[in-house]
Order: C-alpha cells, then sequence, then structure tokens
C-alpha cells in the first residue's frame, strides 16, 4: 500500500502504543501498564522512552520488538527508537485504571488491592482477591512466576492468585 | 578496555551480580522444597537482571555490547568477589552468603544513589525496590536457621564462618577507587562501606546470639586474620603491586580468582562460546 507521508504525532504513537500487549499480561497494553515515558516526534523520526516493571525484565528484548515493529507500520513514520530508561522508576500506580479489571480477570491483584511496601521483619498487609474480592488473604511467597508478581492465597475462594508487587 | 575509572565499578557490581545470580540458579529443581525452588529461581533471574543494566552503563563506557561484556571474557578479566563464585554448599552456607551479600549490596546501592555520576544513581531506584525482597527472605531465614534445630542453628554459624572469611572481598577497594572517590562517582569509600555493612550485620547477628561468628572478621579487620580456604588462585601476577594473597577473600576485583570460579565461567558462558555471534 502506497501512504503518502502524513504528520504522526505524539498521541497517535501512544494509541498504536496501547494495542501493543505485555507479553506476560495480554490483556492489558503496555501502555496502560504505564511503561510509555515520553514519546518524540521528529517528522518520521520517532523516539520512544519506555520503562521497565521490572529493571532487566527477561521481556524487554520481545517489547521492544513488538513495540517497533507497530509504530513502524504506522503511515508516516520512517524509523523508531525504542529506549528503555532508568529516568523514572516504575511503580504500579503508573497502572492506567482501566486496565486493573482487566489484571483481576486474569488472576493478578491490581495496585490498590491492600499490597503495601513491607517492612523487613513485620508481616505484610492482606491484599483482597482479584477472583472474589475477600481480604481474608494470605501472602504465600514474595516471588512468583514473573518478577513483578508475588503469590498469595485466598482464603474465601480456596484460589491461588497473583499480586503486582509494590 | 576503556580507561575511564568507572569501568571498573560497574563490572564488579555487575559481575558480582551476575555469578552470584549463576550460583543461586544451581538451586533451581533442587531446593529443599518448592517455594525455595521458587525463591532462589527469581532471586536469581532478578540479580542477572541487575547485571544486564550494570553491563549496560558499562556498555555506553567501553562502546561494547552487554553480551559481550557479560560473557566474552576471559576468567582473569572478570571482577567479581571471590566470596560469589565459591559453590552453593549446603542450606547454612546458602543462606549465610545470601544474607552477607545481600546486606553489603543493600549498603552499596544506597551509597550509589548519591552518585555524582547521574546514570548509575539513577538506576539504583529500581534496584532497590526490587533488592528489598532479597533481603527479606535472607533475614527470614537467618532468622529461622538461627531459632533452631540445633543442627540448623550449627551449619548456619558454620556457613557464617565460612562466608565470613571471604566478604571482605566485597568491598575490596577498586583499582581506581582514589579517583572515583575524587569526582564523585563513589560517594563513600569501600572502606567506609564496609564499616556500615558490619554494624548492620552485628546488631542482626547479635540479636540472634550468634555475633561470636564475627570474630574471624574483626581479626581480619585488624591485620591478623588469614584465610585458609581460599588459597588456589587462577593467577598468580600481581597486575599492581598487590600481592596474590586471597586471605579475605580479596582479589576478585584485579581479576584473580578461586579454583571454584572456572567451573562457574565454563558453565555460564559455555553456550556463548559454543557460538559466538548468535542472538537468542
Amino acid at each position: 500500500m502506497v501512504t503518502t507521508a502524513t504528520s504522526v504525532t505524539p498521541d497517535d504513537v501512544r494509541a498504536v502504543l496501547d494495542t501493543v500487549p505485555d507479553p506476560e499480561m495480554p490483556p492489558v497494553s503496555i501502555a496502560e501498564l504505564g511503561m510509555v515515558v515520553d514519546v518524540r516526534v521528529d517528522g518520521g523520526l520517532v523516539e520512544l522512552d519506555l520503562v521497565a516493571t521490572y529493571s532487566g525484565c527477561p521481556a524487554i528484548t520481545l517489547i521492544s520488538e513488538q513495540v517497533a515493529a507497530a509504530v513502524s507500520a504506522m503511515p508516516g513514520v520512517e524509523s523508531v527508537d525504542v529506549r528503555f530508561t532508568t529516568d523514572v522508576v516504575w511503580t504500579p500506580e503508573r497502572i492506567a485504571e482501566s486496565a486493573h479489571d482487566k489484571l483481576r480477570a486474569f488472576g493478578i491483584a491490581p495496585p490498590g488491592s491492600g499490597q503495601t511496601l513491607v517492612q523487613i521483619g513485620s508481616r505484610p498487609a492482606p491484599v483482597a482477591c482479584p477472583l472474589c474480592g475477600s481480604t481474608d488473604t494470605v501472602a504465600d511467597s514474595p516471588f512468583g512466576p514473573t518478577p513483578c508478581r508475588s503469590s498469595s492465597y485466598c482464603n474465601a475462594c480456596r484460589n491461588p492468585f497473583e499480586v503486582l508487587k509494590p | 578496555m576503556s580507561t575511564d575509572p568507572r569501568v571498573s565499578l560497574v563490572l564488579a557490581l555487575a559481575d558480582d551480580e551476575l555469578v552470584i545470580g549463576h550460583r543461586h540458579s544451581h538451586w533451581t529443581g533442587v531446593a529443599p522444597h518448592v517455594e525455595e525452588d521458587l525463591a532462589f529461581s527469581s532471586i536469581a533471574q532478578d540479580e542477572i537482571g541487575h547485571a544486564v543494566v550494570w553491563y549496560g552503563l558499562a556498555a555506553e563506557l567501553t562502546g561494547k555490547d552487554p553480551d559481550t561484556l557479560g560473557l566474552g571474557r576471559q576468567p582473569d578479566g572478570y571482577r567479581n568477589a571471590i566470596l560469589v563464585e565459591r559453590p552453593n554448599g549446603d542450606w547454612g552456607y546458602t543462606v549465610a552468603r545470601h544474607y552477607l551479600y545481600d546486606t553489603a549490596e543493600d549498603v552499596r546501592l544506597r551509597t550509589l544513589a548519591d552518585s555524582a555520576w547521574a546514570a548509575a544513581a539513577g538506576a539504583t531506584g529500581a534496584l532497590l525496590r526490587e533488592e528489598r525482597y532479597h533481603l527479606m527472605h535472607a533475614r527470614l531465614w537467618l532468622d529461622r536457621l538461627a531459632s533452631g534445630p540445633i543442627e540448623a542453628r550449627r551449619r548456619l554459624v558454620d556457613g557464617l564462618i565460612a562466608a565470613l572469611a571471604e566478604a571482605p572481598g566485597l568491598f575490596e577497594p577498586l583499582p581506581d577507587e582514589d579517583e572515583l572517590l575524587a569526582d564523585g562517582t563513589l560517594p563513600v569509600s569501600h572502606d567506609e562501606q564496609r564499616r556500615q555493612w558490619l554494624e548492620i550485620i552485628a546488631g542482626d547477628l547479635s540479636a540472634l546470639g550468634i555475633e561470636h561468628v564475627l570474630q574471624g572478621e574483626a581479626h581480619h579487620t585488624d591485620g591478623e586474620f588469614v584465610a585458609t580456604s581460599s588459597g588456589e588462585l587462577l593467577s598468580a601476577e600481581e597486575s599492581d603491586g598487590r600481592s596474590a594473597d586471597a586471605s579475605g577473600g580479596l582479589g576478585g576485583r584485579h581479576g584473580r580468582h578461586s579454583d571454584d570460579f572456572a567451573s562457574v565461567w565454563e558453565e555460564m558462558t559455555g553456550t556463548y562460546r559454543a557460538h559466538p555471534g548468535a542472538t537468542w
């Protein structure tokens, strides 16, 4: 398809980034997860600053490739430069409200479920179960299937679930 | 390699993380129970991920890509402390080293948070958040083993004595320490960081009634302690006038390692050496 070069805006790019799924939490886009720090557009050149949900996340390369592919496919985009920055620290508060229910349906407690920064030596506060909403839950392990998630168990609905680490 | 003094700083950080991460991964599948399998696998993944962050900074300074830096050097090019290259041993030694290492890492990351080098200071933000989980895990097990039964406490004490003898290597001054201190890249010397670390662990160990394990450390501080278990070196050449004496687990920051490094290096870099230039 031949397209005439139209001018791309940062908002256009952000809209496309909202269609790129997170590889490990596919119901949610990388934009909804708050991974997009900055979008700069200069003619057909697009520069993106992203932040990883966990430093050294093994999905970083895959995300970079998928983002570059999606943005490169936009009419008027000639080149895409994707960079991961440490200028900001990702925290779960960066996740969009719109993603909270999608995370719950995926079995992951979104931010605001009661998780707090745990002090060494103290017990973690109960986190609301993403499946039934009960706070009769126990922390199983500070570790989970990906670096950014921990494991909990719900005594009410008797399901294991995951928690986005605070 | 570039002569930028910051290279020796980030390689020390990165190599420690890479090698301890690799050692932690040896518990994958064979830890005492499934939760610890998950814990050590996850911590290993974190530490290797953190190594990638530091190799990324080294890459900017040297122009070499992070994979080449991480996996493409000869053994005497690695700057990790000897403590992190030791095999896991039993659970007592594993917990002891994990606790001593992660407590030391907390001290050095908090030090670097104030670095005049903005990129290094910036990297500590996410790392410190993530390392809390390692520290919690280590202290939980320190407490649990120290609380008995007797066999657990004995093994923990033996592990602490062995690991403490080599822990000074974590704070071995870097070859370019003076330059790094002068321009504020390193806000606090490694000697001072070690004092801060000793204060923290002395508090924890006293609370558990096992502070006597620090005697070896204290003697080393006074220059009287001589480690006997870390004598085998890959390279005995003196690169900078220091003796190739491994007492206190020193030598790693100058590329001098124990025999235990050879096996972990071969395993760690095997795929990279077998398939040069491969991407995955």
